[in-house]
């Protein structure tokens, strides 16, 4: 499978590369024949859009993408010649596909689909606007996307992810309304300079005039010959993607309201809207109202269509059907994702397959067993990692990157960090990590008895002390470490502490090159301390270190750090530094 | 083939019908005391009588307000042809003073072909504006300024309608200003001295009673029969709307949507998702389609999210539910954590997963938008200290769990125990 997985995603690139970089469809072509006998099945498929849309196990932000480039695919190739874009462009590229393909690449979503061309209605029908909603990665664009390609029929997709304010949402719409495409003919400029809602809704109403007289007049062509067998009809249907990024933009905001009412706005019934969001329609509070849309909703995969979406394009169906039977059900438990899962059990199905000696084998009940029982001591320790792999360094990477991207960017780049923390930090960097970290752990009063070598035993003594009184502080303080986080402290301190933990590291160290007196550490300390303040800087920007609001009372910027104890550990240990010495046990 | 394509012009008629407010509100206006008959003879004894003018129309949310309108200038327009003009205005677009002098500037420039200037500032807009009004009060012409969303323009500070209602005190203008507003308070947000311009007149839209919901039913429902669609077809279809009409489980479902809420904009969607359910292999609407309209319209997002969690999440929704009922005053993903660790060691459950496998957890829920932050600091903190609290109530978790088909027994437990 793995083998198999390599080649296409490699495909997949030269694809996007293509369509980017202006090549024209027959070279794509080439490197497709080109490409291993392996994936020779989705080309005898007849239809590379089909797979490229119906393999969810791709991550799913690749295939949208590329399927939100699908117009843009014809436009690139076509970027060499000069003939200027025509309505057609505003179709779904690719081949025709029929209702029945496309529910059976979509598992599991037949209900929507003949929910969405129910809703959509015949040819030349006005609709009321549609709201689609559903978790991530429950196909809501692909299919949406796939059904126009089946319907024929032109829409204007922008997705609020990159148009990523209201600008520039009104002009790349505009833009495929115009049927103005960017160039260095024209600079690369717009076809409307469009700010605000309301120049927006008069070039609207202009676009869509044309267009539709295009529209009517090409049918009327059609009808006439009879040649097309598919009319386009005269409906323009424009899709938000990513719509519930739109209430970030403006905090009070009457861009919500004013796109939910566009329709009413417009009052143009040739207009089709349809939202796509991935939260529900309940979490859309506007101070004003509006007449929410016609909801359609994209449940999440159940196990099953999980079982069917992970054997599409399986090389070894029987094999990757019993390898499924063993982990599907414990990992449901965690996540019903297909792009988190997909990765995971990439890796897992390798270990999976690891007795075998041919890939390609039926296996029989008894081995199956025995796979099982090779597997089952990895489970439990995947299940813990499941959104932690370590991506080898190829263009997976890249792919996942953008996955996490949306789910929480800081927390998942920290992984990625520690693997890659030695290559990338100065000691100095580093032994400023380790100071934030104790300056934000430890409580100031303490710093004397820490640092100093004759406080040492005062503290102890301390300690020893156990009262009720001092229990429960040590519980307040405990529960307060817990929901505060770490402590603020002064760079001033932060600077104190650092020098310390330098001298002190470096006194002891034997391969230092200048050990000896005072002076010798201090010249040693010199050469680190040049630029202390801006490798701190640079651990702030990167989220290490953060920089909080000024305090009122002392009024000096205060710092928090950002690392948990494990990473610390880690960073100590690369120092060779005893950090656990000089951390304040509660 | 032929029998096929008349099923799909009956179709698309049906959806076009249900997109189109002026067709839905064309039999209201018959009696005289409709809105439609107080509006347009309010309209025409000022156009008529050569005098200004300012109405507010209030009601509901889809109501008709706009199409009501809409039929009255049109018809308007058809009676006194080259008498009037037509200004339009969403506060949803125009709320900006200056914006809305400008789009008022361009609107009058496009009517009477003069060349509009996108450079003028406000001032200029506003003198071209009232020297128009004068104009056009020359030549007895009425400019009728209709202003959407009433209410946004009162936000700012109402230069636009101080200076429109301030050039309509003199007798050489001739201006309806109609607001339209869901507000009922509209004109008390008006400013002192632009509220003094205005004359009160008010007229309310009500949304339909349920006898007239039903007619309106009827009206959008009906084919009518003289036309290209088969007479025969059209009758039976006709035929099967009132059976559907007089049928006790429609009756149900309908006052159930109704009560609901009973604007004719929502009565429209309804109707939509039923028509757009009809079977085009037999042609004819049946209760089922209403049914399904109504299961697909009335979803309960919240509990169709809990159903798309995964076990892990819930046990992170359960933790948080435990220690909101413990009336802990902050609530972060270190205490739930904490509470998540006692309850595996109290129960000794098998999904313990690891701590980062839980943030990840925690972090579906809040795209979910089951669980939010409190604090909007963003991501100046880190996830895990970031006080969080849940957005459902405890019921609907209860019904959640209970809906869910492979929901450990230890989670029911842990809710009931806090009951």
């Amino acid at each position: 499978m793995d083998k198999e997985q390599t080649p296409k995603i490699a495909r997949r690139t030269t694809r996007s590369l293509a369509s980017a970089s202006t090549l024209d469809n027959a070279l794509t072509e080439v490197t497709n024949c080109a490409s291993p006998p392996a994936i020779n099945h989705l080309i005898v498929e007849g239809d590379p859009d089909v797979d490229r849309e119906g393999t969810p196990q791709i991550p799913r932000r690749t295939t949208r993408s590329l399927a939100s480039a699908s117009n843009s695919d014809n436009v690139a190739t076509k970027v060499t010649s000069i003939d200027p874009p025509t309505i057609n462009d505003l179709l779904v590229g690719g081949d025709p596909i029929s209702l029945d393909d496309l529910i059976s690449t979509f598992p599991g979503r037949r209900n929507q689909v003949l929910e969405l061309v129910r809703l959509l209605g015949p040819l030349n029908s006005p609709i009321l606007p549609l709201f689609v909603y559903g978790g991530p990665s429950t196909g809501k664009t692909s299919i949406i996307l796939q059904l126009f390609r089946h319907l024929n029929r032109p829409l204007v997709y922008s997705s609020c992810s990159t148009c990523y304010n209201q600008r520039i949402l009104f002009e790349s719409i505009l833009n495929s309304l115009f049927l103005h495409r960017k160039s260095a003919a024209n600079g690369y400029s717009n076809a409307k300079r469009c700010e605000r809602p309301s120049d927006f809704v008069n070039f609207l109403r202009e676009a869509l005039a044309n267009l539709i007289n295009n529209l009517k007049s090409n049918s009327e062509k059609s009808k006439s010959n009879k040649m097309e067998a598919r009319g386009t009809g005269n409906m323009v249907y424009l899709v938000f993607d990513n719509f519930h990024l739109v209430r970030e933009w403006d905090k009070s905001s009457t861009i919500v309201p004013f796109l939910f009412n566009l329709y009413d706005l417009l009052n143009i019934p040739e207009l089709g809207l349809i939202f796509i969001s991935s939260t529900s329609p309940d979490t859309y509070y506007a101070n004003m109202g509006y007449v929410e849309p016609v909801p359609v909703f994209f449940p999440d995969y159940t196990e099953d269509n999980l079982h069917q979406i992970f054997l599409r394009n399986q090389a070894n169906q029987k094999l990757y059907s019993s390898f499924l039977d063993v982990v599907l059900r414990p990992f449901c438990r965690i996540t019903r994702q297909v792009d988190e899962l997909f990765a995971t059990f990439k890796s897992l199905f390798e270990k999976y397959c690891e007795p075998l000696s041919d890939n390609g084998v039926v296996p029989s009940e008894d081995m199956k067993r025995r796979l099982f029982s090779h597997l089952k001591p990895h489970i439990g320790s995947y299940l813990n990692e499941i959104f932690k792999v370590s991506f080898p360094p190829s263009l997976e990477l890249e792919t996942h990157k953008e996955t996490k991207r949306k789910g929480n960017p800081k927390k998942l780049e920290r992984y990625e960090e520690i693997e890659e923390l030695e290559f990338h930090m100065s000691t100095c960097a580093k032994y400023l990590l380790i100071s934030a970290f104790l300056a934000s752990r430890n409580p100031a009063t303490l710093d004397d008895s820490l640092f100093d070598s004759t406080g040492g035993s005062n503290s102890r003594k301390r300690k020893r002390k156990t009262s009720t009184k001092v229990q429960e502080q040590k519980q307040s303080a405990e529960e307060e470490l817990l929901m505060k986080g770490p402590g603020t402290f002064p760079l001033e301190r932060l600077l104190a502490i650092f020098q310390c933990i330098v001298s002190v590291a470096e006194d002891p160290s034997d391969e230092e090159d200048q050990r000896n007196d005072g002076l010798g550490i201090h010249g040693g300390n010199g050469g680190l301390m040049s630029d202390v303040l801006l490798q701190l800087s640079s651990l702030c920007n990167a989220n290490f270190i953060i920089k909080g609001g000024s305090c009122a009372i002392e009024g000096s910027t205060r710092y928090r750090s950002a690392i948990s104890e494990d990473l610390a550990l880690k960073v100590a240990r690369s120092l060779k530094f005893p950090l656990s010495k000089y951390l304040y046990r509660r | 083939m032929g029998r096929e394509s008349h099923k799909m012009k009956a179709l698309s008629l049906l959806r076009s019908r249900i997109c189109d407010p002026k067709f839905i509100f064309k039999p209201l206006h018959d009696s005289p005391d409709s809105n439609y008959s107080k509006l347009k003879f309010m309209m025409s004894s000022s156009i008529t009588e050569a005098c200004n003018n300012s109405i507010l129309l209030l009601g509901p949310r889809g109501s008709g307000k706009s199409a009501v309108l809409e039929l009255v200038v049109g018809d308007l327009l058809v009676e006194y042809p080259d008498m009037i003009s037509v200004i339009k205005l969403s506060g949803l677009l125009h709320s900006d003073d200056n914006c809305a002098l400008k789009e008022v500037a361009r609107q009058l420039c496009l009517e009477h072909q003069l060349q509009f200037s996108k450079a003028a500032s406000f001032d200029d807009n506003s003198q071209f504006m009232v020297a128009m009004l004068k104009e056009c009060g020359l030549a007895h012409k009425t400019i009728v300024f209709i202003l959407d969303e009433f209410d946004l323009f009162a936000q700012g500070k109402q230069r636009l309608l101080y200076s429109l209602l301030d050039a309509m005190q003199s007798i050489t203008s001739q201006a309806v200003v109609i607001g339209i507003s869901c507000r009922m308070d509209a004109d008390q947000l008006l400013e002192k001295r632009v509220r003094s311009r205005f004359s009160h007149r008010k007229l309310l839209f009500l949304p339909p009673s349920m006898e007239d919901s039903k007619s309106i039913l009827e009206h959008v429902m009906s084919l009518p029969v003289d036309s290209s669609l088969p007479h025969d077809y059209a009758v039976e279809f006709n035929r099967k709307v009132q059976d559907i009409l007089a049928d006790r489980r429609f009756k149900e479902t309908f006052n159930k949507y109704l009560n609901f809420d009973s604007s004719v904009k929502h009565l429209l969607r309804f109707l939509f998702c039923a028509v757009s359910c009809m079977d085009l292999q037999t042609g004819f609407l049946t209760c089922e389609n209403f049914e399904t309209a109504f299961s697909s319209i009335m979803r309960q997002p919240k509990l169709e999210c809990l159903k798309n969690c995964s076990i892990l999440e819930l046990y992170i929704l359960v933790c948080m539910k435990r220690l909101e009922v413990k009336e802990q005053t902050l609530c972060n993903f270190n205490s739930i954590m904490k509470e998540y660790k006692n309850v595996h060691d109290s129960f000794r459950t098998s999904d313990y997963y690891a701590r980062n496998v839980c943030l990840k957890a925690f972090e579906h829920l809040i795209n979910r938008e089951l669980i939010c932050f409190t604090d909007n600091r963003g991501h100046s903190s880190s996830v895990e200290f970031r006080p969080a609290k849940l957005l459902i109530s405890s019921s609907e978790l209860h019904q959640g769990l209970k809906a869910y088909h492979s929901c450990p027994a230890i989670l029911h437990k842990l809710m009931d125990r806090e009951g």
